[in-house]
């Protein structure tokens, strides 16, 4: 199970809509688990990580993933190799994920943008690596035209992500 | 290819963090005699750090399956260098590139990895890989994060993401590759047969490499028709999967397409069908002579 605990106030259309969109892409359910304030003590743009780390958890079973959406902005990410934008973060197998619409001006409008990176935050917490087909939601998020896909994954990657969940189910 | 050869003797302690190829990062948690079969053995027990399993080697066999130590800094700094450097020619051969990569794998180190990451991912650029080297990808990737993300001691979604800043630089278009380029490079002649080879490989070739938004739908029907085998492994399951959806969508206009092409065949059609009622109608007519 999906659980979308929002950071701030979204049109309920839009949440129901990402809902079905990460039903279909997962095949598991998903609901709004209401509504959180952010943590004291940090300001925007965010540490994704410190973000997460901070954030309280909703009640959910231990198999559940947990996805926090905002609309605040990310601080980009300083890795060994540069920093990357980040327009959300999740830890390998972790059981939480954290995804920004700040990027998107009407999360109406780019609903699909704010799922392909939920989709993608989501993807890692059920082990997905990065993906080599740039249509696949797994892509590297920071490449071009990223944005501009579509919500989908390439045939390994919803097949892997199945296995994940059926194991984790099991 | 890397450097294959291991220190001559690999010394184990308790808490040593080791790598055991194929598997990942494993930790030692004992180093203990026993007595099997009237000899007494050395075992190493390790236990894998990702999902815990245990294992136990013979110390005499440490060395020849290829059991090292976690990289250090320098090997790491050389990796990335690597998969900085332009070295991006892909063997078009797939025997010998799978011969290659399974050395790489279970010889290679860190360095072998990175190679076998490279290379697929290079190769990828030219045309989708089939399903066994998208999974040998995955593999190498998920090994190579995981021994990075041991060696630096950091979290494996920022190990991850560190090498593929490198593969997958930021507001850099993802570039296509055509065969002419590796085949300069390589000067491989067995190149040329392609599609046969990569066909007996995996069995799920996705065709359109380069022109993938055209064939996106054909791809996605060949996909979806080829997926039967992996799938029949996995347990046999189908979920409504999203892209079948499309998919499908996509296949209604063709069938209408073909319904307004159609009005000339249904003469055709007709015609011989004729003869077949006709033939049916003798058929049944002669069966129930027999029967009488």
């Amino acid at each position: 199970m999906i659980r979308l605990v929002t950071l701030d106030a979204y049109d309920p259309k839009v949440i129901d809509r990402l809902c079905k969109v990460l039903y279909t892409a997962f095949g598991v359910g998903c609901e709004h688990a209401g509504d959180m304030p952010l943590p004291a003590g940090q300001s925007e743009p965010f540490d994704a990580q410190a973000l997460l780390e901070a954030l309280p958890s909703p009640r959910a079973y231990a198999d559940d993933k947990i996805l926090y959406l905002t609309s605040r902005k990310l601080k980009p990410r300083s890795l060994l190799s540069g920093d990357v934008p980040s327009a959300g973060f999740a830890n390998q197998n972790g059981p939480r994920a954290l995804v920004s619409s700040a990027a998107v001006k009407d999360p109406e409008a780019g609903l699909k943008q704010i799922a392909r990176h939920a989709m993608h935050q989501l993807g890692h917490t059920w082990e997905l690596h990065h993906c080599l087909d740039p249509r696949c939601a797994m892509y590297p998020p920071w490449t071009l035209n990223y944005d501009a896909g579509d919500t989908f994954f390439d045939t390994f990657c919803r097949d892997k992500s199945e296995q994940k969940i059926r194991l984790a189910k099991s | 290819m890397a450097e294959t050869a291991l220190p001559p003797l690999l010394t184990l302690v308790v808490g040593d963090r080791v790598v055991y190829p194929n598997q990942g990062v494993c930790r030692v948690t004992s180093v203990e005699s026993k007595e099997v079969a009237g000899q007494t053995l050395t075992f190493v027990t390790m236990k894998r750090e990702e999902d815990g399993a245990v294992v136990m080697v013979p110390e005499a066999k440490v060395r020849s399956i290829g059991l090292r130590k976690v990289a250090v800094r320098a090997d790491v700094d050389r990796v990335f260098s690597f998969l900085r450097s332009d070295s991006d020619k892909a063997n078009l051969d797939w025997k010998q590139r799978a011969r290659t990569n399974v050395e790489r794998m279970s010889q290679g180190g860190l360095m072998g990895l990175a190679e076998v990451v490279k290379g697929l991912q290079v190769l990828s650029e030219l045309r989708p890989l089939p399903t066994k080297e998208r999974e040998l990808y995955d593999n190498a990737r998920h090994l190579l994060v995981a021994e990075l993300s041991a060696s630096l001691n950091i979290a494996e979604v920022d190990a991850e993401d560190s090498v593929d800043v490198v593969l997958f630089p930021p507001g850099r278009e993802r570039p296509k590759r055509t065969a002419e380029e590796f085949r300069s490079g390589t000067g491989d002649e067995d190149g040329m047969e392609l599609g046969e080879d990569l066909l007996d490989m995996g069995g799920e070739m996705e065709l359109g490499g380069e022109s993938e938004a055209e064939a996106e739908p054909a791809e996605a029907e060949a996909e979806e028709a080829a997926e039967p085998a992996p799938k029949a492994k996995a347990g046999g399951k189908s979920k409504a999967a999203p892209e079948k959806k499309p998919a499908a969508a996509k296949k209604a206009p063709e069938k209408k397409a073909a319904a307004k092409k159609a009005p000339a065949k249904p003469e055709k059609k007709a015609a011989p069908k004729k003869p077949a009622a006709k033939a049916a109608g003798k058929k049944s007519a002669a069966k129930p002579a027999k029967k009488k």
